[in-house]
């Protein structure tokens, strides 16, 4: 199978270092998906979910804005942050979300909005992650 | 045949069993025939005449060597423990590199695409100063000598220094000693207090990435600075300031006098051992920023990527600085055990020889009392 080296890299730790078959970025300015031997792109990624194809196996992540390099059959990925759907509680991002959505619109002034804001999508992203890795079957 | 013994009184002197005292080698006792024969002063008493007020001092002497051995075990301990830290520390920078360096590379490549008219992003916006966000970052805990009272003392003089130029401060407070420093006066103006953690990792660096972003778009201050310790030696602790926003659009870091390095410089520390004790080395490693060979297609504008880029930027640059005053309070934690263990031992040894002293002094006095009353002759 035709796979391409893909690396997920967080300011303090590497997220993923290994080889795959597809990933789908959510970019600023739609979903990208890319395959093996994709011409050479270079996007920024928006606050959204990543998704990884290993071996016919989808695995999501919701990552927190950054950029994706495509080059070579190599891709790099550099996130803020990032958190496996496997690792986030459907419960508790639903209830985070909600919380959220009350800040922003409890939100008083352009600083506090900002936040609020910035709360809300990093909120939904989770959100986003976890339904999806129940859907694909690899995160409950 | 000497009569029953009798202790602890003046005495006159005489033989016992045919030994005289000069015989036993006792110094500093008269020949038979005077009084209070017993010198104190020879046998290097210095306080109390019955043995009962001695044993109470050898006690008390006993007790006090045992604790500040078991002090200096403790801080002993504190020392190793801090140098493993260190170690720790350590790692978590050369773990972020992989990041930067990407980053730098990508930055560089971005920035060969951008004119200046072109560039428009809420990040790098320079605007007259009315007002200025300090960041200061101080450790959680104590026994690190003067590393906290360092960073605060600077923070103060930079306040100060505002003051007079008519720049008004808001500051952000990391890390509990500052926090409790700012808390107890509160006439400095604080936005934010957040605490450092002993491990920073990014979900630090974001929240207070998210808040100096807050600060700086919705155009609450102009311009963020940094103040920190770098780590640089593990005697010297010397605060430096950054400014961190605005950033420039090619990625240079900035301290306050207007001296910037380029963002492919980067200086990691390393803790290593010279001649059998800890120093620090500190290494410039320049990421190399070569041109992307063949055509990169941008998905989006430069400008748009750039504006994805910088946050990235900013993370990285605060999770930099928070590791580094993580390493620098270890450091300072370190060389007060160090002290507090010398001090220690040096304490130890001055009370073991009083302590060895007294105790000879006793055994000397209680020889010369059973001498003295036994060679009472009838």
């Amino acid at each position: 199978m035709d796979t391409f080296r893909l690396r997920v890299i967080a300011p303090d730790r590497i997220i993923f270092d290994s080889r795959a078959a597809e990933v789908i970025l959510a970019t600023n300015t739609g979903l990208v998906g890319i395959l093996p031997n994709h011409a050479p792109l270079l996007t920024g990624l928006d606050i959204g979910i990543l998704k990884i194809r290993t071996n016919e196996l989808w695995s999501v992540v919701a990552v927190m804005g950054g950029f994706a390099m495509v080059h070579d059959n190599d891709i790099t990925i550099l996130v803020n942050e990032a958190e496996n759907a496997k690792e986030i509680n459907l419960q508790e991002a639903q209830e985070i979300f909600q919380l959220t959505q009350t800040k922003v619109s409890q939100a008083d002034g352009r600083k506090e909005n900002i936040e609020a804001n910035l709360n809300l999508k990093r909120a939904k992203a989770r959100l986003d992650a976890i339904q999806e890795g129940i859907k694909e079957g690899t995160a409950s | 045949m000497a009569s029953s013994i009798a202790c602890g009184s003046a005495l006159k002197m005489a033989t016992f069993e045919g030994l005289s005292a000069k015989s036993l080698g006792l110094r500093g006792v008269e020949p038979a025939g005077s009084v209070d024969v017993l010198t104190w002063e020879s046998v290097g008493r210095r306080e109390g005449r019955g043995s009962s007020i001695v044993t109470a001092g050898l006690k008390d002497l006993r007790d006090r060597i045992a604790t500040v051995k078991n002090t200096q075990k403790i801080t002993d301990a504190m020392k190793l423990v801090a140098a493993a830290k260190v170690r720790r520390a350590q790692e978590a920078v050369v773990n972020g590199r992989p990041f930067s360096e990407n980053l730098v590379k990508v930055l560089f490549n971005v920035n060969e695409q951008l004119t200046t008219e072109d560039i428009d992003i809420p990040l790098t916006t320079v605007r007259p100063v009315k007002k200025i966000a300090i960041v200061v970052i101080t450790g959680d805990r104590g026994l690190c000598g003067g590393f906290n009272n360092y960073i605060l003392k600077k923070a103060e003089q930079r306040m100060a220094e505002l003051r007079e130029i008519g720049v008004s401060y808001t500051v952000v407070s990391i890390g509990k000693k500052g926090n409790s420093y700012f808390r107890r006066r509160p006439q400095i103006p604080v936005d934010r207090f957040l605490d450092a953690g002993n491990a920073p990792t990014t979900k630090e660096a974001q929240a207070v990435a998210d808040e100096l972003f807050a600060l700086f778009v919705s155009e609450e201050v102009d311009k963020v600075e940094l103040l920190y310790t770098r780590f640089v030696s593990l005697i010297k602790s010397d605060p430096i300031i950054h400014t961190l926003l605005p950033l420039s659009p090619q990625g240079e870091v900035c301290d306050i006098s207007g001296n910037c390095v380029d963002a492919a410089d980067d200086e990691m520390f390393r803790l290593t051992t010279k001649d059998g004790k800890f120093s620090v080395e500190r290494e410039t490693v320049r990421t190399e920023t070569v041109k992307f060979s063949g055509v990169l297609m941008f998905e989006q504008e430069p400008v748009q990527i750039l504006d994805a880029l910088l946050p990235l930027y900013l993370n990285s640059q605060i999770l930099r600085a928070l590791q580094e005053s993580i390493a620098s309070e270890l450091a300072a934690r370190m060389n007060a055990m160090n002290n507090a263990s010398d001090n220690a031992a040096d304490l130890k040894k001055s009370l073991s020889i009083s302590y060895n002293r007294q105790r000879q002094a006793k055994i000397t006095g209680e020889i010369l009392e059973i001498v003295a009353g036994s060679t009472v002759t009838v």
